[in-house]
């Protein structure tokens, strides 16, 4: 009973959150549809979306931590909490423990905080601190706004116990799925265990804190039927199932219902294991390793409009499968690479090994085949006449080091690479597969399993310094923050996130089999960032 | 005009041990509104030696740093990156009302803003950030490899563990000098013209 009026309460909370505040403290649009202006003495003027609260004070308003300035929280809790002299300077700044060491802030004092810079202790705030033109009403509005920010914690949240889903769409290969599934249910309950022994410490910046025992829960979110029936399955899983976060999942041919639901429903979704993300970089949820098969687009166009020693491109020839994800990232690949003569050829079902004859036919040496096929499609190519031009092979979609390249091929074939390459990621790698023999875990797709692996360290070192500030924005923003010095990357050489900024590893290698057979790779090129 | 004491100069100081902004009031404090509290800034006189790097400018031509340095002009530098949204967005408006309050000396000062999230600062994408910000001919954005990168802001103490720890810091050097003026904190564009104009007039 009580929990229910709990989530009822902060799903109000939710809704009732002035809309023109939100729009004046997030976007810097006043009703009239005018940007806010403010200045900074003597008289550098900034408006809009320059000067939105949330640039600095975060969408959380909970603030952070620039260089040596510290943005403090905005909160109504923060901002009208009175003076407490002896309070807990480490404390995250949502936590009851969390210090005040100036007095509360009245509505009269906060609007004078806004518009001259000047602190409820009649100090002049940071020249950062922009000093604002606003009406009454827009004040009071914005104001409104501030009371009611981050005022619970988030859904998902309670008695010891944090609720995470992970979700699979039912498209989704299923050694993949196996894989994921497997390695979250071995980290939960080692989670949980050291939960039960007496708690994490966290190493947060501030010195140690001990962290609450919370209890991980795992909720797997098994989505069924044609994509456009998963938002309302989604809307009832989370309405029966509230959750902090989503972590990890496996995806097929489309992730955009999950990541369009998580944007309207304000859910992180954290690191999913999918190979066609949705590339919104304005959007706040959704946080993904890498542009997956849009960034092997990306690198094959730069390899063929960048490399000057080679000879220009005749024409360009794609091929891929209609149903498959190679036709969006064939599509990516067109926009790269204007001016060069480019021919898709799609394949249909059907009899594979004809129909790619049929493609490749009259590929010329200085033509340039771009593969975005399945293992299955590629083993085909042996039973076919060598093909004596440059290729480039989608690394993802191939099979990485696995990709059944038949040795007449591994001459000319180029496998585009968007991780750390093997030889340099082996220390890295280690972590996970100790870890992975010693939960008996078989490895059975290790990227995907590297991958999910990783995702819960990182929430895991999130929440470790949250104390119990579990807000859902906070958690994206935490991230964001502590991601450049992370020092467990797995697959790739490093992560690096920042508002504005979805997709943690940017680059990638062109890599070729060293040998006939076998899965040595070598590399032909730099790390390239596209 | 700005009054002096807004902008007091060291030399060869370390910086490193300078405490935070803190806000006067605290601990019964007497509270003080005068600008050095809310916007300390300390300039100190440094030598740096230039790494002999390759960086790509936002033109996308691949250019060596020492060479960018030396072409006769006197050099403003800072670092920022296009996603940062709390204070380069401040330093780079700042470079832009110093570059117009220059006048006929714009051709005489190389402004120069090089990325410390290179990965993500393609570019293209540093032409939109100087288009946003109205840079002049004469000031260009730098990106490059990560390596690169790191070298340029650890040659000139700018470096700062990763991108979310930076501070914000101007450079600048006359011509063919060996000493650079080293600005942390927050300079307005008329702070940054006079050290700039002190400059010119030796060079
Ligand atoms: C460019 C960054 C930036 C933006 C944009 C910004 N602030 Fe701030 N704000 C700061 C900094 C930095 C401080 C801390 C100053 C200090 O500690 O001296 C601050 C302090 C404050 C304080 C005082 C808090 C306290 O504990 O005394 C309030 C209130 C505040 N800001 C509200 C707002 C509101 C509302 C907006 C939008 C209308 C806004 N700020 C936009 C950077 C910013």
């Amino acid at each position: 009973m009580l929990l229910v009026a709990l989530f009822a309460a902060q799903a109000s909370a939710q809704e009732v959150a002035d809309p023109v505040g939100e729009a004046i403290y997030r976007r810097g649009i006043l009703p009239s549809g005018q940007p806010i202006t403010a200045k900074r003495e003597p008289d550098l003027q900034i408006s809009g979306g320059d000067a939105a609260c949330s640039n600095c004070h975060r969408r959380s308003g909970l603030g952070e931590l620039e260089g040596h300035i510290r943005i403090p929280p905005v909160t109504g809790a923060a901002l009208f909490r009175p003076r407490v002299h002896d309070g807990n300077v480490g404390a995250p700044p949502n936590s009851d423990a969390a210090y005040s060491r100036r007095d509360a802030y009245s509505k009269e004092a906060l609007a004078r905080a806004i518009r001259e810079g000047v602190a409820v202790d009649g100090s002049q705030l940071n020249y950062l601190m922009p000093h604002y033109s606003l009406a009454d009403a827009d004040m009071a509005s914005l104001i409104g706004y501030l009371k009611g920010l981050t005022r619970f914690k988030s859904p998902g949240v309670n008695a010891g116990v944090l609720h995470l889903a992970t979700i699979v769409t039912p498209d989704a290969d299923p050694v993949k799925r196996r894989a994921m599934l497997d390695v979250l249910d071995h980290y939960f309950a080692d989670t949980n265990a050291a939960a039960l022994a007496g708690g994490l410490h966290s190493r947060s910046p501030q010195g140690a804190m001990s962290m609450p025992n919370y209890r991980w829960q795992l909720h797997i979110w098994e989505l069924t039927g044609p994509a456009s029936a998963w938002d309302q399955q989604l809307r009832t899983h989370l309405e029966h199932e509230p959750v902090l976060a989503v972590i990890s999942g496996v995806g097929g041919k489309t992730w955009a219902p999950i990541h369009r639901f998580c944007e309207q429903a304000g859910l992180p979704c954290l690191f999913p294991n999918v190979d066609l993300p949705v590339v919104a970089e304005h959007d706040f949820y959704s946080l993904y390793f890498s542009r997956g098969v849009l960034l092997e687009a990306d690198l094959i166009a730069h390899a063929i409009t960048g490399d000057k020693r080679l000879p220009a491109a005749h024409r360009v020839v794609q091929i891929y499968r209609r149903d498959d994800i190679g036709q969006q990232a064939a599509n990516a690949l067109r926009g790269g690479v204007a001016g060069v003569d480019l021919v898709d050829r799609p394949l249909r079902t059907g009899n594979g090994k004809q129909q790619l004859a049929a493609a490749l036919r009259d590929i010329g040496s200085r033509d340039v085949v771009v593969l975005w096929l399945r293992p299955q499609d590629l083993a085909l190519l042996a039973a076919l006449p060598s093909v004596h031009s440059r290729v480039f092979i989608s690394g993802l979609m191939g099979g990485l080091d696995q990709s059944p390249v038949p040795a007449a091929s591994r001459g000319v074939a180029v496998m585009v690479y968007a991780f750390d390459l093997p030889d340099h990621r082996v220390i890295q790698t280690d972590y996970p597969l100790g870890w992975f023999r010693i939960n008996h875990i078989p490895v059975i797709d290790q990227r995907v399993q590297t991958d999910t692996w990783l995702a819960c360290v990182l929430l895991s070192e999130t929440l470790s310094h949250m104390s119990d500030s579990f807000v859902r924005d906070y958690l994206v923003e935490r991230l964001e923050g502590m991601l450049d010095h992370q020092m467990l990357t797995g697959y790739y050489p490093r992560l690096s996130l920042a508002p504005n900024q979805r997709f943690a590893s940017k680059g990638g290698y062109l890599v070729k089999f060293a040998e006939p057979s076998g899965s040595r790779l070598v590399a032909e090129s730099e790390w390239i960032v596209p | 005009m700005f009054a002096k004491n807004w902008f007091y100069s060291i030399t060869l100081i370390s910086i490193m041990g300078l405490a935070p902004a803190s806000r006067a009031g605290d601990a019964g404090q007497k509270p003080r509104s005068d600008d050095a509290a809310s916007r300390p800034v300390v300039t100190t006189t440094v030598g740096y030696s230039v790494p002999d790097v390759q960086l790509v400018r936002d033109d996308g031509k691949q250019v060596s740093l020492p060479a960018e340095m030396n072409d006769g002009r006197a050099v403003v530098l800072n670092f920022i990156f296009t996603t940062c949204s709390s204070f380069c967005p401040l330093s780079s408006q700042t470079f832009r009302e110093f570059q117009q309050e220059l006048g006929p000396d714009r051709e005489r000062v190389h402004l120069m803003s090089i990325s410390i999230d290179p990965e993500q600062d393609t570019p293209a994408r540093l032409r939109d950030y100087a288009h946003k910000f109205a840079a002049g001919p004469g000031w260009q954005h730098y990106t490059g490899t990560l390596a690169a990168s790191l070298a340029a802001q650890r040659a000139f103490g700018a470096y700062r563990g990763d991108k979310m720890s930076h501070t914000p810091l101007t450079l600048m050097r006359a011509a063919g000098a060996k000493t650079w003026r080293r600005i942390d904190g927050f300079a307005t564009p008329s702070e940054l013209l006079s050290e700039c104009r002190q400059l010119l007039a030796v060079q």
